[in-house]
């Protein structure tokens, strides 16, 4: 029997990534990861994926284990090529989905539109229905009012219907009939119904979420199956998994029931990786920091876990209030900067990097393809940290004279030197970084100095060290493969479904038969759910994890507590005891007010294997082999110092050394600074530790 | 030079940054739900003097709260000794910088450095309860401020870290929900220091001179920014006046004008010739208007700007003590945000015709807030819901009017989910939609108004519901129509209907339906004027009746 190949490909907006590696199946040893990366390839996405798979020359009978995440349901949302929707709601609701929360972020700005909804009024139809606060159906729905509302819809030529009704988070009798009802007259048609996709409260939040599923369901369908068909035509004989937004991976048949699901996989993936490595590295507290070309995303690791909200919005910023989806989503932060992000001055004189950025065409100056503006990428590499001659993996002859050109004007804008311009870049780049790591961090409560940070994507290892000092973080890792870390991650995960009921309840003493039945209940669900998918939960193990949302009755906001729920009952004392400690941590302070309990959050996991970690074997190279150079490297706040040049390809367990160095991978350039001492681990992941913290 | 150039930008973004995570802090450490909810907040940092450098915000109308109080407090003690490290200063003085109504409390914090007074951590916050006649203190029916609450006359709350205990058991003493209203007080204690201690650590970081340079030049940076806007506008003269209709005691309208000048660097607001005071709580202090006045001076400059005390050197504001929007003691104020929105939108409409990219017509102006208090049918527990509704927006040049949003003295404020609504009070919702009233047409329309109707569950609720915008629609520009009008309307048992614009305590029954109407926002542009397949979209959408559309529209089928 061959070794065979697990690997995962992930879909961004610039490249298709892939990573994978042999597995023998005697010895179970996990042979070298490697990784291949080509052109993203809109519409047809699933071809880049193909090419990748070429390109890695990965053979189609040793490959056993294949997961894939993909831009395609945001992409669909953001550059409106979804569905026409048609919705269906409660007598009285319809304008629930225009009115939405009626918030205005951009306070000054009296002439605001909120943005459009993606149902027009006279294709949001009301039926007469109602179930009340309690759950109780008041009235059933009166499926007489459906044959003239899809008439009206197909008169319309709407191709996805979503269902929502009020309280339906409590009692889906009366939306599940509709649906069936809708499905019956109208079989070809998407049908979404809310309570398939969320059981939480708050109309509007649901609703949105219910048409918003509607609006990506036939694309993220049609694209599913068209990358089935390519895989299978390919000869892989199993079918592949899907990755989702909670850090888990889905069979294509649950995706596609529930394509919002996907919306935010990419980031997930890479949180995930974070928070796994964390765990074989002994590091339980990570603020998590992911550059790319025109974002960066920042997260938080806290003993090990990653947090998991359901309060996602799509095209969400200080000026506008987006589009709410009730999916289970890690919390991240994310701001528009990154290496391609665009300098420019304003009117008062003041220097400002992004959120527009040079994205791949023009591209930062330094490509030579016409771009005039310059880029963080390009302070980088005015500045002697990028290496001239490794730029964009040695694919690009970087045009020096444009980047100087560009460095002049923006100097002459300000009244500095071009050095000093650009130096200027890299500093307002890295403020803005840090703001945004602060949001994650300082602002929630937490004390940087308790957190390493682990920094990958692109751009992530370039400004790590200098983030670090800005936080007082003590250490700084950059993972192996960091330039893939996100694609990486999707083989580390499990699979996943995470099922969260509103269901109001004192926490009272006689309230534990009531929390296990809720959870054994929803556990039935679930599982159905798995074997609906076509996973046999009989043969296969089911790991079930039980969090409560709870709150100080009277409040508003909830704090998620995990709680043992075996076949013991549950222990109400010390649910409170945690409750009380975690809101303190949360919010400073604990009440001597009665618990409620708002949701119940079950998270269900089916373990996938995963080989430990490929350890990388020392040779016993002398550290002196891995230097390539010697050159003058501007570290701004530290001054201009001859740095030691490494060859990250060449580094081995064990090595250890100080900055000021800079270390050279094909795509990933990590700066040190002065006085901060590195150290390669048994996994070939870098280790920073920074001066400040006393560790150097 | 240049790395002090660069240290300069980035400690005014560490300042600009300093009131995100006060505003943060403050939502962690709140108890109560106006806070960390609505946001019915403000927090922020000035320097020595009193100069914003930076705030954040939940709502608009709070822009002239902090910096103003800060002003005050150097008034009430004037001397350097009169202040140290670890003291903080409460107040709610309407009358006086900061002030709004009673129930608004200000915290401030000096900020030393090496033992010199380098900046002020400041919030201002919305306090469940600060005691007087009416629960929550607010009433459509006081007539002097005493009726009001618990007045804090700039007096040291803590006095270098020591807290005064006095003070706090007095406050305990008079106000109904003690817990509450101490929590309301430690958070916003907690949100100052926190602005405080970060301010220090970046002066420990970039030095002193740095961190006083980098303020004048934020504040500088803000008068550029600004002075480039302002030459932007057309010069002139710009005057209206509008009405507010009733006080709640059976007086009105009150009338407000409005004289603006605009010239290449500065904007002259006088409200000289504005009404006298109002028997009825509806009187706004000179603070409240000076707040209004820069949101309006902020939204035809630079709404994106992050607001700095430098943005508003080229604003002035002039209004005689003692009218109805620069109201003296002991005018009653609680409900003070109706006057001051109507003064917001009496110079909107007077630069309106200016300004026509930035501004639209009128909109419902009222914060159309419903307190209704009654005992759960289920638990038999006391609810007191207090809720703004939205309304619709004007058309502007370009577009339709915005559907549906809360009025400009609100911000990031939010409406209360239907699910979590019926759980939590004795009422039941019917419906939450847009209307289709008469109002608003034209070439572009005025954004709907909404209708949102509550059926009695409990045995009995009292309602409390003040509005404006009652008698006098939202304005139209150019040849559209005005809008429509905001109300309150009771569907008796037994067929009768009553129609509210003020009303405190009223009692309905169980079975018995509450209306609230919001206005529809006023159009822009003759309506013969909008394209036929605007108007038959509309029809189709059901934002216009056919006779409307004929009506007003001249569309023939």
């Amino acid at each position: 029997m061959s070794a065979y190949i697990r690997a995962a490909t992930d879909v961004g907006g610039t490249f298709t990534d892939l990573v994978f590696y042999a597995v023998d199946p005697v010895t179970g040893r996990c042979g070298v990861v490697r990784t291949a990366k080509v052109d993203t390839t809109p519409p047809r996405f699933e071809q880049g994926v193909m090419a990748a798979l070429k390109k890695g020359g990965v053979q189609a009978r040793d490959l056993a284990f294949f997961a894939h995440g993909s831009t395609v349901v945001i992409n669909a949302i953001t550059e409106r090529k979804g569905a026409k929707v048609g919705l269906i709601t409660t007598r009285g609701f319809r304008d629930v989905l225009e009115i939405a929360r009626g918030n205005r972020p951009d306070l000054f700005n009296f002439d605001f539109r909120k943005p459009a909804p993606f149902v027009e009024r006279h294709l949001r139809a009301e039926v007469t229905e109602r179930c009340n606060y309690k759950g109780e159906i008041e009235t059933a729905a009166v499926l007489e009012d459906l044959p003239a509302i899809i008439a009206g819809f197909r008169a319309e030529g709407v191709q996805a219907i979503a269902v929502c009704f009020l309280h339906a988070y409590l009692n889906c009798t009366n939306e599940a009939m509709v649906a069936q009802e809708v499905r019956r007259l109208w079989p070809e048609v998407s049908v979404v119904a809310s309570h398939e996709l969320s059981r939480e409260w708050r109309e509007y939040e649901r609703t949105s979420t219910a048409v918003l599923s509607a609006y990506v369901h036939p694309i993220s369908k049609l694209y599913i199956e068209s990358l089935e068909r390519e895989l299978s035509g390919f000869g892989f004989r199993n079918t592949p998994y899907m990755m989702l937004s909670n850090g888990g991976i889905a069979t294509v048949a649950a995706a596609k029931a529930n394509p919002v699901a996907m919306i935010e996989s990419g980031p997930a993936s890479g949180i995930y990786a974070a928070a796994y490595l964390g765990q074989q590295l002994g590091e339980d507290n990570l603020i998590v920091l992911d550059i790319g070309g025109t974002t960066a995303k920042c997260a938080l690791v806290e003993s090990g876990e990653v947090k998991i909200v359901t309060e996602y919005h799509v095209e969400k910023t200080r000026r506008t209030p987006g589009y709410p989806i009730q999916t289970a989503v890690s919390e991240i932060v994310e701001i528009g900067n990154g290496g391609g992000s665009i300098a420019w001055v304003d009117a008062g004189g003041k220097l400002h990097v992004g959120p527009q950025s040079a994205g791949a065409v023009p591209g930062p100056v330094a490509y030579g393809r016409g771009g005039t503006s310059p880029t963080t990428t390009d302070a980088n590499l005015f500045l002697g940290r990028i290496d001239p001659k490794n730029f964009a993996g040695g694919e690009i002859q970087p045009d020096w004279n444009a980047v100087r050109a560009a460095f002049e004007e923006l100097g002459r804008l300000l009244g500095v030197t071009a050095t000093e311009a650009a130096r200027g870049v890299v500093r307002i780049a890295n403020a803005n970084m840090t703001n945004a790591l602060r949001l994650v961090s300082t602002n929630k409560g937490h004390d940087p100095r308790d957190f390493a940070l682990i920094a990958f994507g692109g751009g992530g290892p370039m400004h790590a060290v200098a983030l670090a000092e800005e936080l007082n973080v003590p250490k700084v890792i950059v993972p192996v493969n960091s330039a893939v870390f996100s694609a990486w991650g999707m083989l580390l995960t499990d699979l996943r479904r995470d099922l969260i009921q509103t269901h109001l309840l004192s926490l009272g003493a006689l309230a534990g038969p009531i929390i296990s039945e809720q959870f054994r209940g929803m556990e039935t669900e679930t599982a159905g759910k798995f074997t609906e998918d076509g996973i046999d939960t009989t043969a296969t193990k089911v790991t079930w994890e039980h969090q409560l949302d709870l709150r100080y009755q009277g409040q508003e906001h909830t704090v998620k507590v995990p709680i043992d729920c075996g076949p013991a009952g549950v222990d109400i004392r010390s649910i409170a005891e945690n409750f009380h400690a975690a809101h303190e941590r949360r919010y400073t302070y604990r009440l001597p007010n009665a618990i409620q309990i708002v949701n119940f959050h079950l998270v269900a996991r089916i373990a996938v294997a995963k080989p430990d970690l490929p350890r990388k074997t020392p040779t016993g190279r002398p550290l002196s082999d891995t230097i390539r150079a010697r050159r003058l490297v501007d570290f701004d706040a530290h001054g201009i110092h001859e740095a030691t040049i490494y060859d990250g390809e060449k580094m081995e367990p064990g090595m250890e050394f100080f900055g000021p160095a800079v270390i050279q991978e094909p795509v990933v350039t990590l700066v040190v600074a002065p006085r901060h001492r590195v150290t390669v681990d048994e996994f070939g992941s870098y280790h920073v530790h920074l001066s400040h913290a006393g560790t150097a | 030079m240049s790395a002090d150039l660069f240290s300069r930008e980035i400690v005014k973004d560490a300042l600009v940054a300093v009131g995100f995570e006060m505003f943060d802090a403050m939502i962690r450490t709140s108890m109560s739900p106006i806070i960390y909810e609505t946001t019915d907040f403000a927090v922020g940092v000035t320097d020595a003097v009193g100069n914003l450098l930076a705030q954040g915000n939940g709502v608009a109308a709070f822009l002239a709260t902090l910096d103003t109080a800060v002003q005050s407090t150097l008034v009430h003690f004037p001397n350097a000794t009169d202040l140290s490290p670890g003291d903080v200063i409460i107040t709610n003085i309407p009358y006086e910088g900061g002030g709004t109504h009673l129930s608004d409390v200000v915290i401030l914090v000096p900020v030393f450095h090496s033992g010199h007074l380098i900046a002020w951590t400041v919030n201002k916050a919305h306090w469940t309860e600060v005691g007087g006649a009416q629960a929550g203190s607010v009433s459509t029916e006081a007539t002097e401020i005493y009726q009001e609450g618990l007045q804090f006359p700039f007096v040291k709350l803590y006095e270098r870290d020591v807290i005064n205990k006095s003070l706090v058991s007095l406050i305990r003493a008079n106000v109904r929900l003690p817990e509450s209203t101490i929590g309301d007080m430690h958070a916003g204690v907690a949100a100052a220091r926190v602005g405080a201690r970060r301010v220090l650590e970046i002066t420990d970081k970039y030095g002193i001179d740095n961190v006083l340079a980098a303020m004048s030049s934020l504040l500088d940076y803000g008068e550029r920014m600004t002075r480039d806007e302002l030459a932007r506008l057309p010069a002139g003269t710009y005057e209206a006046e509008d009405i507010v209709e009733s006080d709640g005691c059976g007086n009105g309208p009150f009338v407000i004008k409005v004289k603006v000048t605009i010239s290449a660097d500065k904007l002259v607001a006088d409200f000289t010739g504005t009404d006298g005071p109002a028997a009825g709580p509806i009187n706004c202090s000179l603070t409240g208007l000076i707040t209004g006045a820069r949101c309006v001076f902020k939204a035809v400059t630079n709404p994106e700007l992050p607001a700095n005390g430098g943005c508003f050197r080229l604003l002035e504001v002039i209004c005689p003590p003692g009218t109805l929007i620069s109201a003296r003691s002991p005018a009653p104020v609680s409900l003070y945000y109706e006057p001051l929105i109507a003064a917001m939108d009496v110079m909107w409409k007077a630069l309106a015709p200016a300004v026509p990219d930035r501004l639209p017509a009128g909109h419902q102006r009222s914060v159309n807030a419903t307190f209704v208090a009654g005992l759960h049918p289920d638990s038999g527990d006391l609810f007191v819901l207090g809720e703004p509704l939205v309304g619709g927006w004007g058309a502007s040049a370009a577009r339709d009017g915005d559907n549906g949003q809360f009025c400009c003295g609100n911000g990031e404020t939010f409406n209360i989910p239907t699910e979590l609504f019926e759980s939590r009070y004795g009422l039941r919702v019917e419906q939450y939609a847009f209307h289709d009233e008469d109002g608003g047409a034209g070439r572009h329309r005025g954004g709907k108004g909404v209708v949102l109707d509550y059926r009695v569950t409990a045995d009995e609720v009292f309602l409390t519901y003040a509005t404006s915008r009652s008698q006098s629609p939202p304005w139209g520009l150019n040849g559209a129509q005005s809008g429509s009008l905001n109300s309150a309307k009771i569907f008796r048992n037994g067929g009768a209907v009553e129609k509210h614009e003020m009303c405190t305590r009223l009692r309905i029954v169980k079975g018995e339906l509450i209306r609230l109407t919001t206005a529809t926002g006023g159009g822009f542009g003759n309506p013969r004027g909008r394209p036929r397949e605007f108007v038959m979209r509309d029809l189709k959408n059901g934002f216009i009746t056919i006779e409307q559309a004929r009506r007003d529209y001249g569309f023939s089928p």
